[in-house]
């Protein structure tokens, strides 16, 4: 069957292994994995995610998914979200965790580490505005913490304004006395995340085995 | 531990120069204990016969036996300078006792030797940029071992494996494994697996071959009488990296962490591996090459799986123990450090006991045990443990070295073959470095972060080795293997010039090589956020995508932790706090501490030269620390405010200088009790006034904080205020200055744990209970300290607050006790610890919530809000006279009308020219209104109108702690 299956798909995996980097073997184990998500059904919905047993229990589950579903996210400079995806939207939103080659320039290492944290800006500025507001910020924190109970509804609080106010401090440096601090631009987040080694932090080692059938 | 440090030395300082005790053994060594002292020391070995056994047993036996002889004379008394030694009857005035206090005499000289010479090395500051401080120790043994050598014609001291591998090993050890990046070590795991186990093993068996091959081939000398296992077993002894070394080199270099932590891992995980080599070939040198028979080969293999797992369990099983017994120390902070040295100390003697690897049960526990230790034990004995243990390590390095240095003069031990010592440099070199580069190889296969060539020479030419391979091959039994003599010198030569030549040249090499170095410098909030969150998106797309990668694990481990292990060893006031919070917490308390450091300064200087400025006519209001915060950028630096410079009338000049003297000369307010305890450790002066500029700067930050937050309601209020006080407002004589009531009064806002609930009848006596926003006026007639209870109920349910401020200070748990209240604040409520801070944070935040947000009914904070605008009890005439209650009220109503206006800013609002324009400042009359500080830069949700007038006196009030 999976000769078949290879055999079959080759053509069309051609096509999205040089679109996302991965190779076939990989697509063909991520398509399984869909296929498998999506109840052999040609698309996904949220609601598959939702079922996703190691996930319930993710703090942050919700702006994953809800990532998996945002135009932004699929190369195509589209806004908005959508309600299911296909195959290759799950793929090109998977490649942004794709380790990138060993040999990069440090322009090509620049591009990696820019595409990345857009995708983490993306997750956090919910309603695509171009700036993290202190609102979007608060939930994000929120959502870190909800993990640890309702205790830390005021932490989460504290954290994410204390953490604006370091954003402001370093991004803007000097303030003049009526200037406000907007938001997290997404320059500002590159800024902010200079000392983070992203390019080698959000990765993921992508089989070439299919290690799903070890998932119940 | 000291005590464990004094007799550890007592070995070392067995053989006293002109003492008249037993004449020294045969080759010099010191003694080995009759137990298995090491992993590495086989029972034969042991066997062999010990002329000095009753003086080795226990050193204290020896002390006490030497101690008895003079002392059986008669009374003894001790005095330092002269000695008159009568013999014969009567009375003895002064005696001299050397044999007495000989053994601890000798090992505090040669402490004091060892730590007045790393002073000195450091004396030169270039020096010793250039120059380890392990290769310096070397020489110095070696000239200390010349001098001894010279005088004595016999080298007295050793570097005894006993003393090494019973005490001096362990407390580096449990150093490095207490205090070792519990992330980086797990998740480079798998590299530090594999240098250790299979590199050591690769360096041992090619080291050992070659080694035979080239004595076959003539390259080494035939006096040299070894066959192929005496070459194994050097090969094992002598390639394993080692950790102290290691650490003493790479400690000055700061490479990377990544790389650091797969050196040092290995340094400390490849015991296990050394441990069962040596012995196993021991055994078979001991039975003979051709009597080894091939199950004993699986033994071995069967013997490395038991030592390395069940050293490794022995040890996390000792920090669970560890975990659980700080979980219930709360009474005994004192005796808190002490357990941590002691649990980690028997992990590592337990190893030893069952001949497990020692090294991989103490690490192991260390790791285990931190995080939990961490959270449980206070403050004060996390110092205490972090720099006792630093201490410890340290000293046992230096007398490492010292040690190394000074076995090597001593000639009688060791002989020296030319071809064996550089067969063994080349080999040890090549094989190292071959090992890394064939390793790393497959190993970036599957590393997300592939190690580069750079990473591979540094790996390569940072496998130095040092004392244990020294403390092993003295413990060859001379008659087993007849080549010891060379196999000494030989491993004297490598650790010198793997510890000396490469320690030296590493260096120079790293900063040519442009490796990456590791930078110093603390996450920032946001980035600690981000880490987190990184580790949640990772398993999420794990998950997603249906593999079981390492985070999918990881998860797996944290949940176990956090559902099982957490709630069995953590106490339960930490336990719910969750990581993020806690590294918020610590960067609060390192931002405050900084602006001690850096702020203390320009508080105190700037502020008490204030008076000299009075006549300016511009006047800065309010502390110079926001401003001299904001210039610095530093971290969490919360002053978003601008100090306007207005003039001020005289008048207000004079009350200021007046409240800056009051605010900052230190006076006695209170005699502290000064009686001994040994069970408590009374509060120094330092310490308090050292609290007390804590307190002011985090209050000052604090309102600059809240002030920015709130600039939104101020405007309303001033408005408000404007229309409610206009009336009792009269003329500006006494001008309301922000520095409101709470500068004047005494009053304390402690901070509680919120889940302390079930622990607050008992608090925690120790500084885990509240931080205290403390401001005094010292003036007034008669102090009143005014507290509110720092426990939950205070907190939560408003009867309580409303009733505990002013009249329940008798019934709280720590006021009753305290014998003379103290004029400012008991001294319980006002240590300053970071759990504290960070509640008071959440506090003076929250505070600031419920005020912009319609008040939900669990709202805590607005029953506090009243209370305290309640104690404000004395005001100063000054201050607006509308009255508690009627202030608490209108609290309310503002509070609610703010948040009314509040919500679509909060939703809607992007560009600030979105803003609804602010109302127009109070008219300009008013008093003080021209002293107001302008806020300079605002969260967009908090945007506000520029101040008005009077604004701060008013929201100042309540919100501010």
């Amino acid at each position: 069957m999976g000769a078949l299956q290879s055999l079959h798909g080759r053509p069309e995996y051609l096509d999205l292994a040089e679109k996302t980097g991965f190779s076939f073997e990989q697509i063909r184990v991520l398509h399984e994995r869909f296929k498998q998500l999506s109840h052999n059904e040609e698309t996904l919905r949220r609601s598959h995610f939702n079922e996703i047993p190691d996930l319930a229990c993710n703090p942050i589950r919700a702006q994953i998914i809800e990532a998996f579903f945002d135009r932004r996210n699929y190369h195509q400079n589209g806004e908005g979200t959508v309600e299911e995806i296909g195959f290759e939207e799950f793929l090109v939103v998977m490649s942004h965790f794709r380790p990138p080659s060993l040999h990069m320039t440090e322009e090509q290492r620049e591009n990696v580490r820019r595409e990345k944290l857009r995708f983490v800006f993306n997750m956090h500025d919910t309603d695509n505005d171009g700036t993290i507001t202190l609102e979007e910020y608060r939930h994000v924190v929120e959502e870190l913490l909800s993990r640890s109970g309702a205790l830390e509804k005021e932490t989460a609080k504290s954290i994410a304004d204390a953490a604006m106010l370091e954003v402001a401090s370093i991004s803007m440096g000097h303030m003049e006395p009526d200037e406000f601090y907007e938001g997290i631009t997404f320059e500002h987040f590159l800024k902010l995340l200079d000392g983070f080694e992203i390019e080698s932090r959000m990765n993921i080692r992508f089989l070439n085995m299919d290690t799903s059938t070890l998932c119940k | 531990m000291l005590l464990l440090l004094g007799l550890m030395l007592l070995t070392a300082a067995a053989d006293p120069p002109g003492a008249d005790g037993p004449p020294l053994r045969g080759p010099g060594l010191g003694f080995s204990p009759p137990d298995a002292a090491s992993p590495s020391a086989p029972p034969p070995l042991l066997l062999r016969p010990q002329p000095g056994a009753e003086y080795a047993a226990p050193g204290v036996a020896s002390a006490r036996s030497a101690a008895e002889e003079p002392g059986r004379g008669g009374e003894e008394e001790e005095e330092g300078g002269e000695h008159h030694h009568h013999h014969g009857g009567g009375y003895r005035v002064v005696q001299w006792e050397w044999s007495y206090v000989q053994t601890p005499y000798i090992i505090a000289t040669w402490l004091l030797v060892a730590s007045v010479a790393k002073i000195l090395f450091h004396f030169s500051q270039r020096f010793t940029t250039v120059v380890p401080e392990s290769c310096m120790l070397i020489l110095l043994g070696l000239v200390l071992g010349g001098i001894v050598l010279i005088a004595n014609k016999k080298q007295l001291y050793q570097l005894e494996p006993a003393l090494f591998f019973l005490f001096l090993l362990p407390t580096i050890v449990g150093d490095a494994g207490y205090f070792m990046p519990a992330r980086l070590f797990f998740d480079n795991l798998g590299a530090i697996l594999t240098y250790a186990v299979v590199g050591t093993l690769w360096n041992a068996f090619c080291t050992g071959f070659c080694l035979y091959a080239a004595k076959l081939l003539g390259v080494i000398d035939d006096r040299v009488q070894a066959d192929l296992m005496d070459f194994l077993l050097f090969g094992a002894l002598i390639s394993a990296v080692d950790p102290v070394a290691v650490l003493a080199v790479f400690e000055e270099v700061h490479v990377n962490d990544t790389l650091f932590i797969i050196v040092f891992g290995e340094s400390l995980v490849n015991d296990a591996v050394t441990v069962v080599l040596y012995k196993v070939y021991i055994s078979f040198v001991e039975v003979g090459a051709e009597n080894v028979q091939t199950a004993d080969y699986f033994k071995g293999v069967a013997s490395f799986l038991i030592v390395s797992i069940g050293g490794t369990l022995v040890g996390l099983v000792f920090a669970v123990i560890l975990g659980f017994i700080t979980r219930f120390t709360k009474k005994v902070r004192i005796i808190e450090p002490l357990f941590v040295f002691l649990l980690v100390y028997l992990a590592y003697l337990t190893a030893e006991l069952f001949s497990l690897s020692a090294i991989l049960s103490m690490t192991f526990c260390g790791i285990g045990a931190n995080k939990y230790v961490e959270a449980n034990i206070s403050q004060k004995s996390r110092t205490t443990v972090k720099y006792t243990m630093k201490t410890l390590a340290s000293i046992a390095e230096t007398i490492i070295f010292i040690f190394l240095g000074i076995s090597a003069v001593d000639k009688s031990k060791w002989a020296w073959d030319t071809g064996l010592v550089s067969c063994t440099l080349v080999f040890i070199f090549v094989f190292r470095a071959a090992g890394v580069i064939g390793q790393t190889w497959v190993l970036n296969r599957f590393r997300l972060v592939p190690l580069d060539k750079l990473d591979q020479v540094v790996m390569s030419y940072g496998g130095l080795r040092g004392a244990v391979a020294f403390a092993l091959v003295v413990l060859l039994d001379g008659e087993q293997v007849k080549a010891k003599d060379y196999f000494v010198a030989t491993t004297i030569v490598v650790i010198f010039f793997t510890v000396m030549f490469q320690g030296l040249t590493i260096k120079p090499l790293v900063n040519w090589l442009k490796v990456p170095r590791s930078t110093n410098r603390k996450p920032t909030i946001n980035e600690e956020i981000h880490e987190r969150a990184f580790d949640h998106i990772l398993t999420a797309v794990e998950d997603i995508a249906g593999l079981q990668g390492y985070h999918h694990w990881r998860d797996k481990w944290e949940q176990f932790d956090k559902n099982y292990l957490s709630k069995l060893l953590l106490r339960k006031s930490v336990y719910r706090k969750s990581e993020l919070w806690e590294a918020y917490q610590k960067i609060n308390i390192r931002d405050a501490i900084s602006v001690i450091d850096q702020g203390g300064n320009v508080l105190t200087s700037a502020r008490l030269s204030l008076p000299s400025m009075a006549s300016r006519a511009s006047f800065p209001e309010v502390t110079n620390v926001t401003n001299y915060l904001r210039e610095n950028g530093s971290g969490v630096c919360l002053d978003l405010q601008v100090i306007d410079n207005v003039p001020g009338a005289k008048v207000e000049e004079d009350t200021e200088t007046h409240h800056v003297l009051a605010e900052n000369l230190y006076k006695p307010r209170r005699r502290y009790q000064s009686h001994y305890s040994r069970h408590f450790m009374p509060l120094g002066e330092k310490e308090r006034q050292d609290r007390e500029v804590f307190q002011r700067n985090m209050k000052s930050r604090m309102e600059t904080f809240k002030t920015t937050r709130h600039k939104r309601h101020k405007k309303e209020r001033s408005l408000k205020k404007r229309r409610g006080s206009d009336t009792k407002d009269d003329g500006g004589d006494k001008p309301r200055r922000n520095v409101s009531w709470q500068d004047k009064d005494p009053v304390v806002v402690p901070v509680e744990s919120e889940e302390d609930k079930a622990e607050h009848s008992d608090q925690e006596k120790d500084e885990d209970v509240g931080i205290t926003f403390v401001a005094r006026k010292v003036e007034t007639p008669k102090p009143r300290p005014t507290s509110v209870p720092a426990d939950v109920d205070g907190y939560q349910s408003p009867t309580a607050a409303h009733h505990s401020p002013v009249g329940g200070d008798s019934h709280l748990p720590w006021k009753g006790g305290l014998g003379s209240p103290p004029p400012c604040v008991s001294v319980e409520a006002t240590k300053i610890i970071p759990v504290d801070l960070q509640q008071a944070w959440n506090q003076s935040i929250s505070s600031l919530e419920s005020i912009s947000s319609p008040p939900p009914p669990a709202e805590p904070v607005h029953p506090r809000v009243i209370a305290l605008s309640r104690l404000g009890g004395p005001r100063p005439a000054s201050y607006s006279p509308s009255s508690s209650q009627e202030e608490a009220e209108e609290e309310e109503e503002e509070g609610g009308a703010a948040s009314q206006e509040m919500q679509p800013l909060m939703s809607s609002l992007r560009p600030p020219g979105s803003l609804p324009p602010p109302p127009p400042p109070p008219p300009g009359s008013a008093p003080g209104s021209g002293r107001r500080r302008n806020p300079c830069v605002y969260l967009k949700s908090l945007v506000t109108a520029p101040p008005a007038g009077g604004s701060e006196l008013h929201s100042r009030g309540p919100t501010q702690l």
